[in-house]
């Protein structure tokens, strides 16, 4: 049933391995095992509740912010182990950035979001920080259009600018990986449409692992795609095979639209 | 047609349908309108009850003509030596130079009644001065130098119901023949202190003075003896004698001169008399034109041919022992001629004064307030005031005899004694103070809301310190860091103590807390240092043995139980430490080192008392509230926040805490606004001493606990119940400003820092 694919990945980032994970006494993953490719955008589809978000959040341990998680199995990024309580989840997040479904800026100026996580890293050299906020909100395609308001709060700016401003953010503190949990189901197709931009020229730099609702959206922005239902790893492969030409009927029973 | 058929149904009955949903709407609406509008009616109408109260202190005293009359037959005007009226102001009474006194109905002017009194030694009934020493007490000096000393009074009437008039009568209560030898006194004056031994004081010719006291005394077989002592004194008098008067005891005598002087004798040794003072009454050297003894015997009322007023008492000179010399205290408002007659007012601190031009004045002496003035066309010669304060009688130039009604109920209320310091009798110096009601008749309220609005202030300011900081701590606690199983436990916990009654925790901090924390205060002191010592201990300690594995199966958020023996362990080595502290350092007494070198009291229900005790009442409505706007903030910002690598200190100290800062606000607020109007416990626990002093040693007043403490006390209409009701107003607008001033800082955080 599981589809294996290391073999097809030269560089791996992320090396999960016979993951479970259970809420109390629920099992929300079964034995998920799976590589995720390095510079490269990989999205999580699935119907609701087959636990692509739960898993996205095994890769920063979000998760620990849950009463009555257990996990078992392996994690590892750049082969190191980080699953367990030895782990420092703090450098940990540093290197695994996140964006969320709702936009969520801090009430604050955009300038200070973005220079958020290097104040709490203790940075306070005011050249690092300006180029840093340059830097990230190009990188995160809105420069030119919040350029003239860096001071003004960020609660003003519309949703698929609140989105890149979080984008933004994340990638100030320069992640390898950026989660992206359903990061365009609250905007409008334009913003969806930017973001989508954004993420393609984001692959240059950082390894992108999107959860989506949206299978037109992983069949354009990724390049591998991964089918979970009711917690188990249906089908991990190229996006153009699955899509295409899927090896399991479930996958292909989705995609199509027959439930989900 | 089956489905046209449905269709027309579904219509219909979403018609009905909306029509209702129409109508609960509008009920609601106005369900909800009339219950604010109550509302707001309901605290309007509640200050404007109180109010009603309070401000008639502030309305001017008015005197009002409730007749004038000019009685037939009676004397001319410059024989009349003496006037009064009754305390129902029924019945005036003239006293004519040959020494009858004539009664008359205030009304028609018609003569009641006529009583004629005699020179003891059977000679010319003719007077030759007849001083009033208040209260219907005329001391008559004849023409053949005799003496009569003779009181007027009212019997109302057994029969008939209070419409019948009172029955006039007079009393003679000295009578002595003239000293043969030597000149006739210009003026006696009579007192009548000891019963047994009355003291009568004579101006002499040629300024000097004579004391002469009778003294009765009986031995175990019953024979009496008379002993009279008579004492000329005064030689040391500058200038001439121009004014005279005698206090109610008959112990200091005050006379005024044409140099403008005020002496003050003592004549508490009948054998010897002592000038004590002998001060210049004003700095022009104009001369002294009237003195009298303002209510209590403790103020001199003095006035000048310049026409100004003033009142002296003697107070301590600084730096010259206990010496204390007499002291212009209060300058009253001015008169436009020389000042002829001050009469005092029997029952507060009023000076009626009547100048050259004809005007009776009345001023209070504390409030320096200019009461109210009493004219008629004619310009008027001699008054007098009744017994009861609430009336008065005046003579003008013609003959005619004017009486007023006097509505005079609060004369020592102004914004001055209110708010600002003022001088009260036998203070060093002008003061504030909260005295409401003594042991003696004459005692003078001092009722200044300084203190009081002080001491809330203070009360508020240390149970603020003590709670703000516990309480906002707690709350962060709790909404960051506690899990949440151990939260569901806690929160409501702490909600269940602000459901403790006060008067309960007052109990507790008065009896039980204070002598406890008594005993033990450089223990309390010394916990501040030991009890972070022991919890920064037991922190190195948890990181030591904290990765065992066993302890490590302590839940998360759950951490901070282990603090509990630390802080036993923190009490109990500051107790065991304090005492070995207090009996080494302090001399065994922290208390009384404390005292005699610092001179700080330290009372036993102090402010530190009240900071726990009020604190505790205050903790659970700042914690709550507090609590409720950090676990409001939205879950995504501090998971936004960790997911960028922030610790969860981090988190809340960056993220959250300015998130939550309008509600945190309100909570600090509401909080202050709870422990200004607090009274149970500041009643029970602060010892209720109205002091200006920000000491932690000692306690204070508040402004609710005032009123709790004396409106049983205060009669219904009363100066005093007045004041407790502006204290009431005080507290509304207190909590009226600070409500105002939170909501107008909250909006503007909130504009700060978004939609939380």
């Amino acid at each position: 049933m599981q589809s294996d694919t290391p073999r097809k990945i030269s560089d791996p980032v992320l090396e999960i391995v016979d993951l479970n994970l259970y809420y109390g006494a629920s099992q929300a993953l079964k034995d998920i095992s799976l590589t995720i490719p390095r510079k490269e955008v990989t999205a999580f589809i699935g119907p609701s509740g087959c636990g692509k978000s739960t898993l996205l959040r095994c890769f920063n341990r979000m998760n620990d912010l849950l009463d009555n998680v257990r996990i078992e199995g392996s994690i590892k990024l750049d082969g190191e182990q980080i699953t367990g309580p030895d782990v420092d989840v703090i450098s940990l997040r540093r290197r695994v950035g996140m964006v969320f479904q709702q936009s969520n800026p801090f009430p604050k100026s955009i300038y200070e979001n973005i220079v958020y996580g290097l104040r709490i890293a203790g940075v306070k050299d005011k050249a690092v920080l300006n180029e840093t906020v340059e830097k990230s909100l190009r990188g995160a395609a809105i420069w030119d259009e919040v350029k003239d308001r860096l001071h003004d709060s960020a609660l003003g700016l519309s949703g698929g600018q609140a989105q890149r401003v979080c984008i933004a953010r994340a990638i100030a503190v320069n992640p390898e990986i950026i989660l992206m949990d359903e990061p365009c189901s609250a905007l409008d197709p334009i913003a969806t449409a930017k973001i989508e931009e954004l993420i393609n020229e984001l692959k240059e730099q950082y390894t992108v692992v999107i959860v989506t609702h949206n299978m037109q959206q992983a069949a354009r922005v990724s390049d591998r795609t991964a089918f979970l239902y009711l917690g188990e790893l249906i089908e991990f492969d190229e996006t153009r095979k699955i899509f295409t030409n899927p090896e399991n009927r479930h996958t292909e029973d989705y995609i199509t639209g027959r439930f989900g | 047609m089956l489905f046209r058929k449905n269709d027309k149904n579904t219509t219909v009955s979403d018609g009905k349908f909306l029509a209702r949903a129409r109508k609960n709407d509008r009920l609601a609406a106005w369900l909800i309108n009339t219950g604010g509008f109550l509302v707001i009616l309901s605290v309007t109408s509640i200050l404007v009850l109180i109010m009603k109260v309070a401000i008639p202190l502030f309305l001017s005293p008015e005197a009002t003509v409730v007749s004038t009359i000019k009685p037939g037959g009676s004397a001319p005007t410059g024989e009349i030596k003496g006037m009064g009226v009754d305390d129902e102001l029924r019945t005036g009474f003239l006293l004519d130079a040959s020494g009858t006194v004539t009664f008359f109905d205030r009304r028609t002017g018609r003569e009641i009644h006529k009583i004629t009194i005699t020179p003891p030694g059977g000679g010319s009934p003719t007077i030759a001065s007849a001083s009033d020493s208040g209260g219907g007490r005329f001391d008559i000096l004849w023409d053949d130098g005799s003496f009569t000393a003779m009181k007027v009074s009212f019997r109302s009437q057994e029969t008939g119901g209070s419409d019948q008039p009172a029955i006039p009568a007079v009393e003679t209560m000295l009578e002595e023949k003239g000293t043969g030898g030597g000149p006739r006194p210009l003026l006696s004056v009579a007192r009548f202190a000891d019963e047994n031994s009355p003291l009568r004081v004579d101006l002499l010719p040629g300024n000097r003075f004579s004391l002469s006291k009778t003294t009765a005394t009986s031995d175990l077989a019953g024979n009496e003896t008379v002993r009279k002592v008579r004492t000329p004194f005064g030689d040391e008098v500058p200038g001439n004698v121009t004014a005279v008067a005698l206090d109610t005891e008959g112990e200091y005598l005050y006379a005024g001169t044409d140099t403008g002087r005020l002496l003050r004798y003592d004549l508490t040794d009948p054998e010897a008399p002592r000038l004590l003072d002998s001060v210049e009454a004003n700095t022009n050297g104009h001369a002294v034109t009237a003195v009298n003894l303002v209510l209590g015997d403790n103020s001199v009322a003095v006035a000048d041919a310049d026409g100004s007023l003033s009142t002296w008492f003697p107070v301590s000179e600084t730096g010259l022992g206990s010496g204390k010399t007499l002291t212009r205290i209060h300058s009253l408002a001015r008169h436009d001629g020389a000042v002829t007659v001050i009469l005092p007012a029997s029952r507060s601190k009023t000076i009626y004064s009547l100048d050259k031009a004809g005007v009776v004045s009345a001023d209070h002496m504390t409030s320096e307030r200019r009461l109210l003035e009493m004219r008629t066309a004619k310009p008027l010669v001699r008054f007098a005031v009744s017994g009861g304060d609430n009336g008065a009688i005046a003579l003008d130039a013609d003959g005619n005899i004017t009486f007023w009604h006097i509505d005079n109920p609060h004369p020592e209320v102004s914004l001055k004694t209110l708010f600002a310091p003022v001088w009260y009798e036998s203070y060093d110096k002008p003061a504030y103070v909260w005295q409401s009601s003594a042991a003696s008749d004459d005692f003078e309220p001092k009722l200044s809301l300084t203190p009081l609005i002080f001491g809330t202030l203070k009360g508020t300011v240390y149970a603020m310190i003590f709670a703000v900081p516990l309480a906002l701590l707690g709350a962060i606690y709790t909404s960051q860091f506690m899990g949440a199983r151990l939260k569901k436990y806690v929160k409501p916990a702490i909600e269940i103590m602000a459901a403790i009654p006060s008067v309960v925790i007052g109990f507790l901090a008065g009896l039980w807390l204070a002598p406890l924390l008594d005993k033990a205060i450089v223990s309390f002191f010394l916990a501040f240092a030991v009890i972070p010592l022991c919890v920064m201990l037991s922190i190195l300690i948890w990181r030591r043995i904290g990765s065992l594995p066993r302890l490590k199966r302590v839940a998360p958020g759950c951490e901070f139980l282990l603090l509990v023996p630390a802080l036993l362990i923190g009490v109990y080595v500051s107790h065991a430490l304090g005492g070995i502290l207090e009996a080494s350092l302090f001399a065994g007494d922290l208390k009384l080192w404390l005292f005699n070198t610092t001179g700080v009291r330290s009372d036993q229900r102090n402010s530190i008392i009240i900071a726990f005790a009020l604190g505790l009442a205050v903790i659970p409505l700042i914690f709550t509230i507090a609590e409720d706007a950090l676990s409001n903030v939205p879950k995504n910002l501090s998971a936004a926040s960790l997911a960028i690598g922030a610790s969860r200190w981090q988190t809340a100290w960056r993220v959250v805490l300015p998130s939550a800062l309008p509600g945190i606000f309100s909570a600090i607020m509401i909080g202050f606004g709870r422990a200004v109007g607090e009274t149970m416990i500041v009643l029970m626990a602060t010892g209720n001493t109205p002091i200006l002093d920000w000491s932690i040693f000692n306690g204070f007043r508040s402004l609710s606990a005032n009123i709790a403490v004396e409106i049983p006390e205060a009669p219904v209409f009363g100066t005093l119940y007045r004041i407790l009701f502006l204290s009431a107003v005080l507290l509304f607008v207190f909590t009226f400003i600070i409500n105002t001033a939170a909501e107008v800082l909250r909006q503007k955080f909130r504009k700060k820092y978004g939609r939380f």
